[in-house]
């Protein structure tokens, strides 16, 4: 009897340990509180309503708990998610991910939320159409809507995000970690040629 | 009976077994099923409170009061005054939280009685409540500067609450005379919206440069540093903006106002500046039903426990937003008087209502902030604050201002372009999460 409870201690000693380890403030909050504080950015439940801000529901747990973690460690570009990604021990930032891969996917297109419309182009949409079934779908296959660990969805997903990651791609000045396939295809394409599938995947839904 | 919450009712009774078993209580489970939850004011906490108490507790009986018909939003209405947005995307309505099954009032809450948990309003109605949150914003110390008044600000606008006041300052800003010094008379701390007089100074600045060539932007200040200054330091002299700041320490303190003469007195030499354009932005404190609901502490804020939002004055009052003050393990542990921050605010206030009146725990609290200004149309900075609670304060794991030019080599000019993009972003998605 003696021996468990110290054992039940150490146990609880260490678990503490563990947790102030982890450097968080936010050990004890439920997932729903962690994840509901992205929604000022990306939307409620993750679908966002702003042209430049990705929805973020219903994407692989893996995917956005990869990209957090580049986030906060540096290796990958942004503005300010580097800095949001930072304030989360790994655990909270996984929390987070799945989450949101829990929610449903919103198209940017039939968003009942959105104000502006994404104004996509018809003709670089066309364009960029060529372009992705012949560059792109392989891997981002029936028109982006495949998703896994390491490819994100894209159909759907908003204009000027796109807009703003595709020129990221091919921007030296930023870090954007890339598989080698996914390089290849970058180094072949111009910005333009991105860009107009940047206009085709988000003119998609369903 | 009828003052019970679901909580104490479950508690009295043992839970729902007991309730089936007991023939006596059976006439109050529906009352006693449907708690009532008032919100006090509809804007970036207020809303947001109301909207996910509703969402997390369906069966509640959520009512939402709200001075105005329609909001309008503070933050990005500063681009409004040099005519690059329109004041109709900065305003917004009731009808998606009405979709949600809120009860939405519009009339103003004049008493809050804690004791007898009911709101009073100038309409004559009054709501019982189990839980209350007020997020009623700031109230505008008018009195603070000898001269100045609610009467003064419709010749020197404080543009401070978004609608009739900031349409005043742009038509004040557009016939005023070139040559004139564009006057902004920037608070002492705590304020709404910390950046915002520097952001007003940037955007005004670069406005002139084609309609008021020969004026500058003068910001007379009360305090010796603001937030995000590097960034606006080093983006006025980037961007060739005329902003001349003067610090309190140095001359920046306005003593008096003189609305006849349109000139304002500042510093200890009593130097005096006179234009046909001045922006006098006053001290602040909580809004005013926080002072009748007897929420507010010595400086006029609103004390909450940092773990819930709940006040340490009166029990099952949540007061959330600008009005709150949240005590910091140290003086850098506090977020800003921001949209985001009340945004973060109401859904740590409806985490902890719905968990109390679900008789659940409510696990520790979570916050954010982010906040863009714009300097021009092609150039934002920002700053972002996550945090949490540690020995029962908030405790900020993570804050940083936008990287400096410098750091920012040859892609300086496109993380900046982005940053302006990412505002506007910004603004859409929280709206819908406040108001669709």
């Amino acid at each position: 009897m003696q021996k468990k409870k110290s054992t039940t201690l150490l146990t609880s000693a260490l678990l503490a340990g563990g947790l102030l380890l982890a450097g968080s403030a936010m050990a004890g909050a439920s997932p729903e509180m962690l994840s509901n504080t992205c929604a000022g950015c990306h939307g409620p439940d993750g679908v966002s309503a702003g042209p430049s801000m990705p929805s973020i529901a219903g994407m692989p747990a893996k995917h956005l708990e990869g990209m957090l973690k580049e986030f906060k460690d540096g290796s990958r570009h942004s503005t300010i998610m580097v800095r949001v990604a930072k304030g989360y021990s790994d655990e909270e930032l996984k929390t987070i991910a799945e989450f949101y891969s829990k929610l449903k996917w919103g198209d940017a297109k039939t968003n009942p939320n959105m104000v502006e419309d994404t104004k996509v182009d018809p003709a670089l949409a066309k364009k960029g159409k060529a372009i992705a079934d012949k560059q792109c779908e392989k891997c981002h296959e029936e028109g982006g809507v495949k998703q896994d660990e390491s490819t994100p969805r894209m159909a759907g997903q908003w204009l000027d995000y796109l807009l703003i990651k595709m020129a990221d791609l091919k921007d030296p000045n930023f870090k954007v970690p890339q598989e080698k396939k996914m390089k290849e295809k970058v180094d072949k394409l111009s910005v333009d040629e991105l860009k107009a599938t940047a206009h085709f995947y988000a003119s998609q839904a369903k | 009976m009828s003052q019970f919450t679901r909580r104490t009712f479950l508690k009295l009774t043992g839970g729902a077994a007991a309730v089936t078993a007991s023939g006596l209580y059976l006439p109050s489970i529906g009352r006693a099923a449907a708690p009532r939850v008032v919100v006090v004011g509809g804007g970036y906490g207020g809303a947001v409170a109301a909207k996910y108490v509703k969402k997390g507790l369906p069966s509640a009986d959520v009512t939402l009061i709200e001075m105005n018909e329609k909001y309008i939003s503070c933050p990005l209405s500063n681009p409004v005054l040099v005519g690059h947005r329109d004041m109709k995307v900065q305003t917004w309505g009731y009808e998606g939280l009405k979709k949600h099954g809120i009860n939405v009032v519009i009339d103003e809450v004049t008493g809050i009685d804690a004791a007898a948990k009911k709101v009073t309003t100038k309409g004559g109605k009054s709501f019982e409540y189990d839980k209350l949150v007020v997020s009623p914003g700031v109230e505008l110390k008018f009195g603070a500067i000898e001269g100045f008044s609610a009467e003064a600000a419709e010749k020197m606008p404080h543009a401070w609450k978004a609608g009739p006041q900031t349409l005043l300052l742009k038509k004040q800003l557009e016939s005023m005379t070139d040559g004139d010094p564009f006057i902004i008379v920037a608070p002492p701390n705590p304020f709404r919206c910390p950046p915002g007089p520097y952001e007003r100074a940037s955007l005004v600045a670069h406005w002139m440069k084609k309609h008021k060539p020969k004026s500058k932007v003068i910001i007379l200040d009360a305090k010796d540093a603001f937030a995000k200054q590097p960034l606006f330091v080093s983006g006025w002299k980037e961007l060739g903006l005329n902003v001349e700041w003067k610090k309190g320490a140095e001359g920046g303190k306005v003593t008096k106002i003189d609305v006849a003469g349109m000139t304002v007195t500042a510093g200890d030499m009593g130097d005096t500046y006179k234009s046909s354009c001045i922006n006098v932005i006053p001290p602040q404190v909580a809004g005013h039903i926080a002072h009748v609901g007897g929420l507010v502490n010595d400086k006029g804020w609103c004390p909450v426990n940092p773990a819930t939002c709940e006040s340490t004055l009166h029990k099952d009052v949540y007061v959330i937003g600008d009005a709150c003050a949240i005590a910091g393990l140290t003086d850098k542990d506090a977020l800003p008087k921001s949209g985001y921050a009340a945004n973060s605010e109401a859904k740590v206030a409806a985490a902890n209502i719905v968990a109390a009146l679900s008789g659940k725990e409510a696990g520790d609290p979570s916050y954010a902030n982010t906040c863009y200004s714009i300097l021009t149309p092609d150039y934002g900075i920002s700053v972002a604050h996550i945090g949490g609670v540690s020995e029962g304060k908030l405790k900020i794991t993570s804050t940083a201002i936008s990287p400096p030019s410098a750091d920012l080599g040859a892609g300086k000019d496109t993380f900046r372009k982005q940053e302006a993009i990412y505002a506007e972003g910004w603004y859409q998605s929280i709206m819908a999460d406040t108001f669709a």
